[in-house]
């Protein structure tokens, strides 16, 4: 299973499943992580508030494949990109082991495939820097093998790039 | 006399860690102090209008999926703006926190951080990444505990006629392993703070709660285990692989 989230609008959804299974638009009208841990504790892998994200963690666990077309945001994601991803540490445990020599949550749904983080907009060399390795460490957080990450200079040549890939 | 705010910007209301470093910093802050917490929308325009004569801010930040938890960004953009329309140019310090053991884990936020300053025209001057931080919530729980039962066993041992310091030595080996685990986060706000009071760049500087990985693994295991059991998770699939419900809302498929 291939999944995309994007901040790109929902009109920009029919394009990019040409390339994925299915796809996510972020569009920041969820509330925000509260940092509880009852993803973990209370009822594993949903989260507290049953908003439209309450399942996120499932869908981005059974994903083995996963592409994130985020506009740069100080080298990090957009907000409602990373309002989508605080929403879903249920991919992990609350248990703990150590991966690439750190401390890290296990994983609910095991290793999967990799991570394709497409960021676009104004980005500078340092912001480039520090997407390259948020990107990283993401994937090992997340327990992608592989990872990439490529820089656009708008969101239409960012939708573009996402849609010529094929589903892996 | 200078100004200096402190956003405290965990959404946690109760019993946030970084709150309690924030806190604990301030202590050492000299002159004007302003403590302010970033937790909805609606509290970004006091946070701003305390920034508009202030000279040094103090991010307290928890780490979100290696960065900056998603509701304190839309108040970067803001502060960004404001800053820029403002003309303000203060200096902004970081403490950084996060679950796990290791410090350096902060790293990408901290970046983030020194990006945003660069986009907003601020001084970026650093600060302190700290691991296993949320150690301190459970040692502020268990002190004032250990005090009162130390004060009761002082209270019977007098009725019994035993020592009654045996209780206060034995409370202080608990405060002197307080302080040890702690040694790292304590030195280093102090040299945190020493910088905002003068006022220069402090760098990077990463920390920890001194103990082994390990061990810390180990409690880290057992606290979730007995949150689990007693929020019911541990019946509930606690490791299952779960699948998402055929109507959860938020996916588009070739089916639609």
């Amino acid at each position: 299973m291939k999944t995309i989230i994007h901040d790109l609008g929902k009109e920009q959804n029919e394009r990019l499943l040409a390339a994925a299974d299915q796809v996510i638009c972020a569009d920041g009208r969820y509330a925000p992580c509260q940092g509880c841990f009852k993803c973990w504790t209370k009822h594993p892998a949903a989260c507290e508030m049953k908003d439209a994200l309450y399942q996120s963690c499932r869908i981005l666990g059974t994903s083995e494949d996963l592409t994130i077309i985020t506009e740069n945001l100080y080298g990090g994601y957009s907000s409602p990109v990373k309002n989508l991803l605080d929403r879903s540490i249920g991919v992990s445990t609350p248990f703990s082991t150590y991966r690439g020599g750190e401390m890290h949550h296990t994983l609910r749904y095991g290793e999967r495939n990799r991570l394709d983080v497409i960021a676009y907009g104004d980005i500078t060399e340092a912001e480039k820097h520090t997407l390259k390795l948020m990107t990283e460490r993401n994937a090992i957080n997340m327990g992608f093998r592989e990872h990439s990450i490529s820089f656009c200079s708008d969101a239409e040549e960012a939708g573009g790039t996402a849609s010529w890939k094929r589903p892996y | 006399m200078e100004k200096t705010v402190l956003i405290n910007c965990s959404p946690k209301n109760k019993m946030s860690a970084s709150g309690f470093i924030m806190r604990f910093a301030g202590l050492m802050v000299r002159g004007r102090k302003e403590y302010l917490h970033l937790r909805r929308p609606s509290d970004r325009p006091g946070i701003l209008q305390a920034l508009a004569d202030a000279d040094k801010v103090v991010f307290a930040v928890p780490l979100y999926v290696d960065g900056i938890p998603s509701h304190v960004l839309p108040f970067l953009q803001e502060m960004e703006g404001f800053c820029r329309e403002k003309n303000l140019s203060m200096k902004v310090y970081v403490i950084a926190n996060n679950g796990f053991i290791e410090g350096r884990q902060n790293e990408p936020l901290m970046q983030v951080m020194e990006n945003f300053c660069g986009r907003a025209g601020l001084e970026w001057c650093g600060g302190i990444g700290i691991g296993g931080g949320v150690t301190l919530n459970v040692e502020r729980i268990m002190l004032p505990v250990m005090f009162g039962l130390m004060i009761l066993n002082m209270l019977l041992r007098g009725v019994q006629g035993e020592d009654i310091l045996e209780p206060v030595r034995s409370f202080g080996t608990t405060i002197g392993t307080f302080l040890l685990l702690c040694c790292g986060i304590i030195a280093f706000t102090v040299r945190l703070t020493s910088h905002i009071n003068k006022g220069t760049d402090a760098g990077k500087r990463y920390t920890r709660i001194m103990l082994p990985s390990f061990i810390f693994i180990l409690f880290a295991d057992i606290f979730f285990t007995i949150i689990s059991v007693l929020q019911g998770g541990i019946f509930r699939g606690w490791f299952s692989r779960l699948k998402p419900d055929a109507n959860c809302g938020i996916i588009t498929t070739n089916n639609h």
